[in-house]
């Protein structure tokens, strides 16, 4: 969000004692434009506190694959009854289509880069206070780690703030999920209701996407599964795309799977990768649902926040693409699900807002009624779930490729600029949804593109990137 | 980068990528079989038996990432003149620095194709390498299945829930295989109450023919079956000419008779 706009709207929005009420924190998290007209209202009508939080996170989620919000090559029950009991977002974008950085983003409200996890596996700059470390310290909830982790070991019996449930084993998410998701059902049984509690339930599914490409990479020219001839999803409508892209881009699809092999992939072998990955959404869904039944069976449905989000999404042929690690929306969007009942809007979908990763973090704190961090970078979403206003900003921004590549989402178009290359990228996500034409390189938008690199350099000068990031002096500067 | 994150990364580049899926020469290929099981003349798939399976997984890479992480024994008694039996199950997994979950179960089966549940008690624990239970994260429940309706009983509570027909347990289906004639037939079909916790419908079973193939070495026959279905990847069940299940893989995991099975992950 530009700044002056946003201190102009403060001055609207905000009087002197609503200020001094949110304590000293309220000036930089004002100042950085992240606290809405909205979020004020709700912390100060002392709304309701769920008495236990669920934060349920899967691995490279396409967010196109849930029955009950259009997909019809998937039977997902469990992903169908959250969404239809809560809000769920159609233009929420991973903060860095990547496992680990992505996630930095989702425990901390921060970039991944200002947290340090430009890479996988690299823990979370020590100064940054997570989720977990957070709602110890400022809430009454007990605070629990289930499944991956990733930051940065993939699966760990310590995580900093969180009680840890050490289930799963690295890389395999079909055997660890139904193990994590037993224990999950083990820990709603055994507990003792009396303590709210906050409950991360991180799943590895459909992950194993990546280990089903490396184990059919070379293309049989035949399917191993003749009967499935009939039923393989189609594939989708941007299959075929502006080549025009960004060196990143070309280089990544080069080097998956697909175009790897002796010999390159048919039509017909993309859509039995697409056919295998929605068997892997399914089997996640019924480990979900396992945590679902058990909230219900044990009487905590009624009291439990739910939200649901991914890391990252997948490629699924989308412009040619597999697995993450690009800006094209298969792979930054991501599902964002919230539900809780008689307190979030039923079975709304927001197709307007635009919603981050980076937006869990703030949300979670307005919920259990604490102040966030200092220096969140996304936004409180209550008010939009709650159905009582909408939010105040302008554009979303994520990161990807070792701090080399940036996004700057708006409602009408979405721009990506890879540092030291020439080759922008910019779509018309109203009249473009798919991306497939470039309108970077048309002097028609000429204009857009200068107004985006500037909105994009604001951004970044907000930001606090450590100098031992890779490029953290280059963001910021190009004009 | 740092020196550490340097070296890791060449290392991941260098790894050669498997392309194909797991087969019986595969496993061989990659170093997941030892010496293939041998069936006894004796063997009959609807008496008395006890199979035990190694749980192996294969991240995908020729030289890396692929290991034991557990195992299974199957362990089949008749019970009655009508052919019902008893399938005791025993299911260990390795978890993040060597948590167990241990799954126990004792399944009371209908001799059907595929195998009618009929009751089942299960429970699922979780101990610490210096053998302390995670009381905490326990199950132990009891199940039936009677017109549609399975009820599941813990000590506190008796839960009941619709379910579809022709329902059978994804442990049930080692043992159903093995009395399927070698012949190419319609596909058995039925639903799927996976772990008998999550339902999984619309399965089918059937038989793909009979494969010659090298394991390290040797020429080897083996039948195989194909199951499909709702919420899994494909299963490929592998017997030898006296009905015996010798391996079952699945994308990126098989399971491997191996009398020694337990032995893999102490």
């Amino acid at each position: 969000m530009n700044s002056n706009k946003t201190a102009k709207q403060s001055k609207q929005l905000v009087n002197r004692r609503d200020f001094i009420k949110l304590g000293g924190s309220a000036a930089a998290v004002l100042a950085s434009g992240t606290l809405t007209r909205n979020v004020l209202a709700a912390r100060q009508s002392n709304k309701s506190k769920p008495k236990n939080i669920l934060l349920i996170i899967t691995d490279q989620q396409h967010i196109e694959t849930i029955a009950a919000g259009g997909c019809r090559y998937v039977r997902t029950p469990a992903l169908d009854r959250l969404k239809t009991s809560g809000v769920s977002f159609t233009q929420s974008y991973s903060a860095n289509p990547l496992c680990s950085p992505a996630r930095s983003a989702v425990f901390t409200g921060r970039t991944s880069s200002e947290c340090t996890v430009y890479v996988n596996g690299r823990p979370i700059r020590p100064d940054i206070p997570n989720l977990g470390q957070w709602f110890s310290e400022h809430t009454d909830y007990e605070t629990f780690y289930a499944g991956k982790w990733h930051l940065p070991r993939t699966y760990t019996s310590t995580i900093p703030g969180f009680k840890v449930i050490n289930t799963g084993i690295g890389g395999f998410g079909y055997l660890c999920d139904t193990v994590m998701s037993r224990a999950c059902e083990g820990f709603l049984r055994n507990r003792s209701k009396s303590k709210p509690f906050l409950l991360v339930a991180s799943f590895m599914q459909p992950h194993d996407i990546c280990e089903w490409l490396r184990l059919n990479m070379e293309n049989p020219g035949r399917l191993r599964y003749p009967q499935l001839a009939g039923q393989l999803p189609e594939l989708p409508d941007n299959f075929e795309f502006d080549k025009n892209e960004p060196e990143a881009i070309r280089q990544r699809r080069l080097g998956n799977e697909p175009f790897r092999g002796k010999s390159k992939w048919d039509k017909e072998q993309w859509r039995y990768y697409r056919w295998s990955y929605y068997r892997n959404i399914e089997q996640l869904d019924a480990e979900i649902g396992r945590i679902l039944q058990a909230l219900e069976d044990w009487g905590y449905i009624k009291d439990t926040l739910i939200v649901f989000i991914s890391d990252h999404g997948e490629g699924m042929g989308h412009h040619q693409m597999v697995r993450k690690s690009s800006l094209y929306n298969e792979a930054s969007r991501v599902p964002l699900l919230f539900s809780w009942p008689g307190h979030i809007a039923k079975n709304e979908t927001d197709t307007v807002n635009l919603a981050s990763g980076l937006d869990i973090m703030p949300t979670l704190c307005d919920y259990a009624a604490i102040r966030p961090p200092q220096n969140m970078r996304g936004v409180s979403l209550r008010a939009v779930l709650e159905a009582n206003g909408s939010l105040e900003r302008d554009f979303i921004v994520s990161e990807v490729s070792t701090n080399t590549g940036r996004m700057v989402r708006t409602p009408q178009y979405k721009y990506i600029a890879y540092a030291d290359d020439p080759a922008e990228q910019l779509f018309d996500m109203k009249n473009d949804p798919g991306e497939t034409k470039n309108l970077a390189t048309s002097s028609k938008y000429a204009s857009t593109r200068r107004q985006y690199r500037k909105m994009l350099r604001d951004w970044e000068r907000r930001l606090d990137v450590p100098a031992n990031v890779p490029n953290a002096n280059v963001w910021g500067q190009k004009v | 980068m740092t020196e550490k994150e340097n070296i890791m990364a060449k290392k991941k580049s260098s790894r050669t990528i498997v392309g194909s899926p797991l087969t019986p020469t595969m496993l061989g290929e990659l170093g997941a079989l030892g010496e293939l099981a041998t069936t006894a003349d004796t063997f009959k798939p609807d008496g008395n038996w006890i199979n035990n399976y190694r749980i192996w997984t294969c991240h995908g890479y020729r030289e890396s990432g692929n290991d034991n992480v557990g195992w299974l024994r199957i362990e089949r008694t008749v019970r009655g003149p009508k052919g019902s039996f008893i399938l005791k199950v025993r299911q260990e997994v390795v978890q993040t620095d060597r948590l167990l979950n241990v799954i126990d179960v004792a399944i009371n089966s209908l001799n059907k194709q595929p195998p009618s549940l009929v009751e089942w008690q299960l429970s699922s624990r979780f101990i610490e390498p210096d053998q302390r239970r995670k009381n905490e994260l326990e199950v132990v429940e009891k199940g039936a299945v009677n017109r549609n309706i399975m009820t599941v009983t813990t000590a506190e509570h008796t839960l009941k829930r619709e379910v579809p027909s022709a329902l059978t347990c994804d442990w049930c289906l080692f043992e159903a295989v093995q009395h399927l004639d070698f012949e190419e037939k319609p596909a058995l079909t039925f639903n799927l109450l996976e772990g008998l916790s999550v339902l999984k419908e619309d399965q089918q079973l059937s038989y793909r023919g009979r494969h010659r193939m090298k394991i390290n070495g040797k020429d080897i026959s083996l039948h195989r079956f194909d199951q499909l279905g709702r919420g899994i990847l494909p299963y490929e069940y592998w017997l030898d000419d006296r009905h015996r299940l010798l391996m079952v893989t699945s994308m990126n995991k098989a399971y491997i008779l191996d009398d020694q099975a337990e032995k893999a992950i102490r």
